[in-house]
C-alpha cells in the first residue's frame, strides 16, 4: 500500500506542477492575456466581464501567492473557466465533448499497434538475424521517425484526397445523429475512423515491436526456454506460452503509459483529418485566443496522463508477482 | 578524423545518414546560389506546376504526365514559362526556394534545440547521478514531473503565449521541455560508471569531482549523449514543423512547417497541388530517415551487441578477402605445367 501511496503523492505533486505552469506562463509573458484573449470575442465585452473573466484566471488584484492560491483552489475544483470562443459554454464542456472521440481514437490505435507490434516483435525475435527481422524492425523505427504531420497528410491527400477511397474530414457522415445502436452508424464512424487510425497507430508500432523483440531475446536465452526445447515441445507453445507470455510484462504496462501520451500525441492528426477530438479544439483554440481552452487542455491531458501511469504502476504490481510480495 | 571515415566506410547506415544530413546542410548554407527565386516574394504565377513537368506535358500533350500530373489546362497554360523547378505556391512563390531556405530553419531548429537539449541532460543527469543524496532526489522529482506532463500540449501552451513565435523561442522552448529522458537515461549510467574501479581509484587519488566528472566518466557517456543528441535532433525538427503547422510559428519566417501551414490554409492539396505538399513532405521524410539511419550507427558503434550477427559478419568478410587474396595469388603464379610443356617442347 505504501508503494501506491508514494505513486499517488507524486502524482498529485506532478498535477499541481501543471497547473503551477499554467499558472505561471500567462503571467511571464508580455502584455495582459485577459484582453488579448478578448481581442476575438464574440461577444460584446463590458468591463464587468472582463472583471469577472480576470477573476476567474486568478488575475485578482492582490499578491501573487494569493492570486495563486485562487488559481489552485479553482484547478482543484475543476472550474477551468469559460471558453470566450464559444461564450456562454465551460471550457468543461467544451473539452468534454472532444475527450470521447480522443479516447476513442487513442484508445483503438493503441491497441491495434500493440497487438501488431508485439506479433510482429515476436516473430523478429525469434528469427533473430533473419530477413525479415533485419528489414521489418529497423523499417518499422525509420517510419516511426517521420514527423507525423507528414504521414497524416500524405495519407489524407494520397487516400482522401485523389483516391477518394476514405473521407477527408469529421467522425461521421455530416447530418446524421448519432445513434450507438444501429449497426450503419457504427460503420459510418469505423469508415471515417480508417485513416485517422492508421496514422495514429503507424508510429507507434515500431516502439512495441522493439520493446517486444528485446525482451524476448533476453527470455529466449533463459534456462526454462532451453528446458521447454528440451521436453520436446512444439515451436508454437515454447514462443507463445513460454517465452512470449513472460516477454509481454513491461509491454502490457508500456500499453497503458502510451494511451496516456498517444492522447497528446494523435492531436496533430485529430486536426490534419478534422476529427472532432481534442486537436480539432485545440486548433480552434489557437485560432481564437481561446487560452482557456488551452490552458484546460494541458491540464486535461496531463491528468489523462497521470491517470494511465498510476494504471500502469497498478498493472505491474498486478501482473508481476515478484513485486506484490515487495508491496 | 581518419577515425571517423573509417566508421563511415564500415558502416553503412552512418555512411548513408551522414550523406543525406549533409546534402541537407549544403542545400541550407548555399541556398541563395542554389536557388534563382527569392523565398518570401511572388515570383510567378499561382500554382505553376513544376518545370520538368511542364516540359513533358508540352512535349507529348497525351502522354501519362499531361494526363496525370499536369492535368489543369489551365495552370498548365499559365506555368508556360517554366522557369521553377518545383513549381510554385498559391502566393506564387517558388517551392524549391522555399525549400532550400527552410532547411536553413530546420536545421536551425533542430540543432539548437538539439544542443540545449544535450547541455541540460548531461548537466542534470551527471549531477544527479554523481553527487547521488539530496541532488539527486530533487533533480530526479524534476525529471519524474516533466516526463508525465505532456509534451504536445505544453509546448503548445507556451508556444501560443508567446505568440508568431521565432526560430530561436521554438528552438528553446523545445529545449527546455524536452530534457527529462535523456536526462534520465544519462544519470541512469552515471550511476553504474561511477561505481566502477577507475572512478574509486581516481576519488582515493583525492582527485577533484570536477576532474573526475569531465575526464573520468563524461568520456564514457560519449556514445549516450551523442544518441541523445541525434534523438533531439530528430525530435525538435519534427516538433518545429508541428508548432509551424499549427500556426503558431511566425509566419514571416520560411521553414518547411510553413509550408505545410500554406498548404493547409490555402488548400492546396483540394486543388490538387501536389507538389506544394510534396516537396516539404519528402524534405522532412527524407532528413529524417537520414537521422534515424544515424542513430542506428551510433547505437551500433556504441553497443556492439547490437550489432547484427557481429563475428559473422567479420568471419564472411574475412572469408571473402582471404578468397580474394588466394585468387590473386593463383593468377600471380606462372601455370605449373607450362615449364614441362616447354621444357618438352624444347626437348623436341
Amino acid at each position: 500500500m505504501g508503494f501506491f501511496l508514494r505513486r499517488l503523492s507524486f502524482y498529485f505533486i506532478a498535477l499541481l506542477f501543471a497547473a503551477t505552469l499554467n499558472f505561471i506562463i500567462p503571467r511571464a509573458m508580455p502584455g495582459d492575456p485577459v484582453t488579448m484573449m478578448f481581442a476575438n470575442a464574440t461577444f460584446e465585452v463590458t468591463p464587468e466581464r472582463i472583471a469577472a473573466m480576470k477573476e476567474l484566471l486568478g488575475f485578482v488584484d492582490g499578491p501573487l501567492y494569493e492570486q495563486f492560491f485562487i488559481y489552485i483552489k479553482s484547478v482543484l475544483t475543476w472550474d477551468l473557466g469559460i471558453s470566450v470562443q464559444f461564450f456562454p459554454l465551460s471550457v468543461n464542456t467544451v473539452l468534454g465533448n472532444a475527450v470521447g472521440w480522443s479516447l476513442f481514437l487513442a484508445g483503438t490505435a493503441v491497441l491495434f499497434s500493440f497487438t501488431l507490434g508485439s506479433i510482429l516483435g515476436i516473430f523478429a525475435a525469434w528469427r533473430r538475424g533473419s530477413k525479415f527481422d533485419t528489414i521489418v524492425s529497423p523499417g518499422m523505427l525509420v517510419i516511426q521517425a517521420v514527423p507525423q504531420v507528414v504521414t497524416a497528410m500524405l495519407l489524407l491527400f494520397i487516400f482522401s484526397i485523389t483516391l477518394r477511397w476514405f473521407p477527408t474530414s469529421y467522425a461521421y457522415t455530416a447530418g446524421v445523429t448519432p445513434d450507438w445502436t444501429s449497426w450503419t452508424f457504427l460503420k459510418d464512424v469505423a469508415y471515417h475512423a480508417a485513416l485517422p487510425l492508421l496514422g495514429a497507430s503507424i508510429v507507434q508500432i515500431g516502439g512495441f515491436l522493439i520493446a517486444m523483440r528485446n525482451n524476448m531475446i533476453n527470455l529466449l536465452g533463459e534456462d526454462y526456454i532451453t528446458m521447454a526445447k528440451g521436453k520436446g515441445l512444439s515451436e508454437n507453445r515454447i514462443v507463445f506460452n513460454y517465452a512470449a507470455r513472460n516477454a509481454m510484462l513491461p509491454s502490457v504496462t508500456a500499453l497503458s503509459m502510451s494511451l496516456g501520451m498517444a492522447i497528446g500525441g494523435q492531436m496533430i492528426i485529430e486536426i490534419i483529418f478534422n476529427y472532432p477530438g481534442l486537436g480539432t479544439v485545440l486548433l480552434n483554440a489557437i485560432n481564437a485566443r481561446d487560452y482557456q481552452v488551452l490552458q484546460g487542455q494541458l491540464l486535461v491531458m496531463t491528468l489523462f496522463m497521470l491517470f494511465f501511469n498510476l494504471l500502469a504502476d497498478m498493472l505491474y504490481v498486478l501482473l508481476d508477482p515478484r513485486l506484490r510480495k515487495g508491496a | 578524423m581518419k577515425g571517423i571515415l573509417n566508421i563511415l566506410k564500415n558502416n553503412n547506415k552512418a555512411l548513408f545518414g551522414s550523406v543525406i544530413l549533409f546534402m541537407f546542410i549544403f542545400v541550407a548554407v548555399f541556398a541563395p546560389l542554389l536557388t534563382d527565386h527569392v523565398p518570401n516574394k511572388r515570383t510567378g504565377n499561382p500554382h505553376e506546376y513544376p518545370s520538368p513537368i511542364v516540359k513533358i506535358a508540352q512535349a507529348s500533350p497525351d502522354g501519362w504526365v499531361a494526363q496525370n500530373l499536369a492535368d489543369d489546362k489551365r495552370t498548365l497554360l499559365m506555368s508556360k514559362k517554366a522557369e521553377h523547378v518545383m513549381g510554385t505556391s498559391r502566393m506564387g512563390r517558388d517551392i524549391w526556394a522555399q525549400l532550400a531556405y527552410g532547411a536553413r530553419v530546420s536545421l536551425g531548429v533542430g540543432f539548437g534545440a538539439g544542443i540545449v537539449v544535450c547541455f541540460l541532460a548531461t548537466v542534470i543527469g551527471i549531477s544527479a547521478g554523481y553527487f547521488g543524496g539530496r541532488v539527486d532526489d530533487i533533480l530526479s522529482a524534476a525529471m519524474n514531473v516533466m516526463l508525465v506532463i505532456p509534451q504536445y500540449p505544453l509546448l503548445f501552451v507556451l508556444a501560443a503565449f508567446i505568440g508568431e513565435a521565432g526560430p530561436l523561442t521554438i528552438a528553446l522552448i523545445i529545449g527546455f521541455t524536452s530534457w527529462a529522458w535523456g536526462a534520465r537515461v544519462i544519470r541512469a549510467q552515471t550511476m553504474s560508471i561511477s561505481e566502477k574501479e577507475f572512478v574509486k581509484a581516481a576519488e582515493v587519488l583525492g582527485e577533484s569531482r570536477i576532474r573526475i566528472i569531465f575526464v573520468e566518466i563524461l568520456p564514457n557517456l560519449i556514445s549516450i549523449v551523442g544518441a541523445s543528441f541525434i534523438g533531439s535532433v530528430m525530435y525538435a525538427i519534427m516538433m518545429e514543423a508541428t508548432i509551424s503547422f499549427l500556426g503558431l510559428g511566425d509566419p514571416g519566417t520560411i521553414s518547411w512547417g510553413i509550408m505545410l501551414y500554406n498548404v493547409q490554409t490555402s488548400s492546396s492539396m483540394l486543388i490538387g497541388a501536389w507538389w506544394e505538399l510534396l516537396a516539404p513532405c519528402m524534405a522532412l521524410i527524407t532528413l529524417s530517415i537520414g537521422l534515424a539511419m544515424l542513430n542506428f550507427a551510433v547505437d551500433e558503434i556504441a553497443n556492439p551487441q547490437l550489432r547484427s550477427n557481429p563475428g559473422m559478419k567479420r568471419f564472411e568478410k574475412m572469408q571473402r578477402a582471404d578468397k580474394k587474396a588466394r585468387a590473386a595469388h593463383v593468377k600471380a603464379e606462372p601455370p605449373h605445367f607450362v615449364g614441362e610443356k616447354d621444357l618438352a617442347s624444347g626437348a623436341k
